[in-house]
């Protein structure tokens, strides 16, 4: 058991998780999105990102890119919030709440690529 | 063609593409700079982590814990603001606790998260600084840079391998004729002094071992415009390294080794391209040739010293007699071989007996008068100090000196710090190996007429020389001039095309000044090159023809108004025939009449052909 391998792929996994579970509920209601559940993602993305800093391989790029996808749109939907939240006047509207969960749903769908990235190269994994 | 579209296209069409000969194999060389790239986003991994982590719970740690708003109700500060709390606190920056006083709860787990993100701050900052500093790290950037530079180059270079003395010499003398150069030299401080050395054009210099393939490559071995590699290192398995790279990866190139022993030179030349030169080789020919041919040598010395140098004293070493040769090493080998090749008779000191001595030798140190003594100095003509030990050459020199004050000194020198030592002495001929190597490559490569000329030129005698000298000296002073070539083609002669071909050009014809057609220019034509043959110094009636090709030595401004008669070709017609036409179209129609048909015809034949 490679320990270096367990942490990238215990984060990869956490980042899409933790994105599921802020994505899931109905896309314009505030109440059923955590906005602590968006920074845990972000976090978590974040880190993944820099754990595939560094990898010289085909799929090791890919990797990445995937990753700086999520966090990019993660990072829209931070902004989208602390938008309605603190500047625009009327709060958190229905549509507000709609563009921030959606652009969390893009990252999910490049943590979700990550993901069958991970797999795919644990199968195609062969010792010896 | 009066369509001008056509006359573009066929100005374009005519020019052949550049033939770019294809290298054998290709050689990744940026492999290298980016695994270290790679090495570098690797150990900023943990710093970064950890920035993130510090950061993420300190942001949230601060937003869960409860304070008191303006109004006085409980209120928490959302997850925004505790990040603009945490970015300015953690960065030192301290707008103060914003948006309203904090409680003492929130001021502890503040404390608390000042203390982890300057930690973390100050590994994250440490690590990058760590980073640059590596020297693995600056070396892939250098080489990158290096890279970067020479692929952008957009004229033809030449690759040297080892900027030591030659090479600086070179430098210099290419530098002057503005030909580029791309330096390798493995040792960093040459290459500073190269980027600190005053030099027209920017001369791209890295610092790397040149024996490795992929360095070559870097600096140009396989780039289009690479016209020449040089390979001047001191260590000859390094130059050796360099020309078997250059000779199997770019068998079209021309390459110049340097190597101080016949082995190795044997070596290269198995690879048929490189031409080696040795200097103590070519000091030998150059010590026979000045014994034969004084002039001649004198002659050989200045052309290969470069633009500008001055006319080296002629000297006159005894023909007949007794030499003597101290150290018997390659140079002394050398040296006696071509002594006594030129008929002298030669006794050689050595400081210790060797296997393959031959018998005669004088053993002992050469720099005591006793051993010289045993050497029969007196009787002697001339004296070789050849040993690799400046300090032993020097007191030879000068105990030689004071036992026979009329012999005829040589020395060998090796450092050039000890140049002021040397010139102290006033020895008769001084060899500097690096010197020698800097002239042959110079006249090698700068121009292959001039590398023709010096080839040919012993065979003319010495008579001839000294004549040749003189003509130098009364045209062009006694600083070397520029030497240069023009070939008579369509594109640097267009205004002679048909009076080349009518075979009515006469090298001193068209050696007149276009001021004032009596004014002879201050040119001397060194060299003559049709269809292969070489003419030396052409005579001045020589009918030239088309293609021919030509060396001349002159200044600058002789350059540009011999350049003036060759390319308008109503000045052409006043240095040549001494002829006026009119140099507008309306005028050379109206005054058609009045001038030989012929060659107006002919004139505007080439004329219109070149639209």
């Amino acid at each position: 058991m490679n320990l270096e391998k367990v942490i990238f792929g215990f984060f990869v996994l956490l980042a899409a998780t933790l994105n599921f579970g802020f994505f899931i509920g109905d896309i314009d209601n505030p109440d059923q999105h955590n906005i602590y559940e968006l920074f845990a993602a972000l976090a978590v993305s974040l880190i993944a990102t820099v754990l595939k800093f560094g990898d010289r391989t085909q799929i090791g790029a890919v990797h990445l890119a995937t990753s700086l996808v999520a966090d990019l749109q993660l990072i829209a939907a931070g902004v989208v919030w602390v938008w309605a939240k603190e500047i625009s006047a009327g709060g958190m509207t229905a549509s507000h709440t709609a563009s921030m969960v959606s652009l969390s749903g893009g990252a999910l769908l490049a943590n979700l690529v990550s993901v069958v990235l991970l797999v795919t190269e644990t199968v195609t994994f062969h010792r010896g | 063609m009066s369509n001008p579209l056509l006359v573009f296209w066929a100005v374009f069409s005519r020019r052949e593409p550049r033939s770019r000969p294809p290298s054998r194999v290709h050689i990744e060389s940026s492999s290298q700079t980016s695994s270290t790239i790679f090495l570098v986003m690797r150990r900023m991994r943990a710093p970064l982590i950890t920035l993130i982590v510090i950061f993420s719970v300190s942001v949230v740690g601060l937003t869960l814990i409860p304070g008191i708003g303006p109004d006085g109700q409980p209120a928490r500060i959302s997850l925004f603001e505790s990040f603009y709390f945490m970015s300015y606190t953690a960065t030192t920056i301290g707008f103060g606790e914003l948006p309203w006083p904090f409680t003492p709860a929130q001021r502890l787990w503040v404390t608390f998260s000042i203390y982890l993100s300057v930690v973390g701050w100050a590994y994250a900052i440490g690590s990058v600084l760590t980073l640059l500093q590596d020297r693995s790290f600056r070396q892939a950037l250098a080489l990158r840079r290096f890279t970067r530079k020479v692929a952008r180059l957009r004229e033809p270079f030449f690759l040297m391998a080892g900027y030591g003395r030659a090479g600086e010499l070179l430098a210099k003398d290419f530098d002057a004729l503005g030909q580029q150069l791309v330096v390798i030299d493995d040792s960093s401080d040459r290459i500073d002094a190269l980027e600190l050395g005053s030099y027209h054009s920017d001369i791209p210099g890295l610092a790397a071992d040149a024996a490795n393939p992929h360095h070559l490559s870097a600096a140009g071995l396989d780039h289009a415009f690479c016209a020449g590699v040089l390979a001047l290192t001191n260590d000859d398995q390094t130059n050796l390294a360099v020309t078997m790279t250059a000779a199997l990866l770019r068998p079209d190139l021309p390459v110049v080794s340097r190597t101080i022993s016949a082995a190795i030179g044997e070596r290269m030349r198995a690879f048929e391209t490189p031409s080696v030169v040795n200097p103590f080789d070519r000091f030998g020919e150059h010590l026979r040739l000045a014994l034969n041919a004084p002039a001649s040598y004198q002659l050989l010395t200045w052309l290969e010293a470069g633009p500008g140098a001055e006319l080296p004293e002629r000297g006159h070493p005894p023909t007949h007699g007794r030499w003597v040769v101290c150290g018997y090493g390659r140079f002394g080998r050398e040296i006696v071989a071509d002594l006594r090749a030129a008929g002298l008779e030669v006794t050689i000191i050595e400081p210790a007996e060797q296997a393959d001595s031959e018998p005669g030798v004088v053993v002992g140190d050469a720099s005591e008068s006793a051993v010289l003594a045993r050497a029969d100095l007196a009787s002697a003509v001339g004296l070789v100090a050849g040993t690799d030990n400046d300090t032993t050459n020097i007191s030879m020199l000068v105990n030689a000196r004071r036992l026979n004050p009329r012999l005829f000194l040589t020395a060998r020198q090796n450092q050039p710090t000890s140049a002021a030592l040397f010139e102290a002495m006033r020895v008769d001929a001084l060899l500097v190996p690096t010197e020698v190597v800097a002239h042959e490559v110079y006249a090698q490569i700068s121009t292959p007429m001039l590398w023709r000329f010096i080839q040919e030129m012993p065979a003319r005698g010495d008579q001839w020389a000294a004549d040749l000298i003189q003509r130098l000296r009364y045209n062009c002073g006694s600083e070397l001039p520029a030497l240069w070539k023009i070939k008579l083609d369509r594109e640097q002669a267009p205004a002679l095309g048909g009076w080349l071909a009518e075979g009515r050009v006469v090298l001193d014809d068209l050696l007149r000044s276009p001021e004032d057609r009596e004014r002879r220019l201050r040119v001397v034509p060194l060299l003559l090159l049709r269809d292969g043959e070489a003419v030396l110094t052409p005579e001045g009636e020589t009918v030239l023809a088309s293609d021919d090709e030509l060396l001349f030595a002159g200044q600058g401004s002789e350059r540009r108004e011999l350049e003036s008669t060759l390319v308008i070709d109503s000045i052409g017609a006043y240095v040549l025939f001494d002829q006026h036409i009119p140099s507008s179209w309306v005028w050379r129609k109206l005054s058609r009449k009045n001038s030989t048909p012929s060659m107006l015809d002919d004139r505007e034949g080439t004329t219109s052909h070149r639209g």
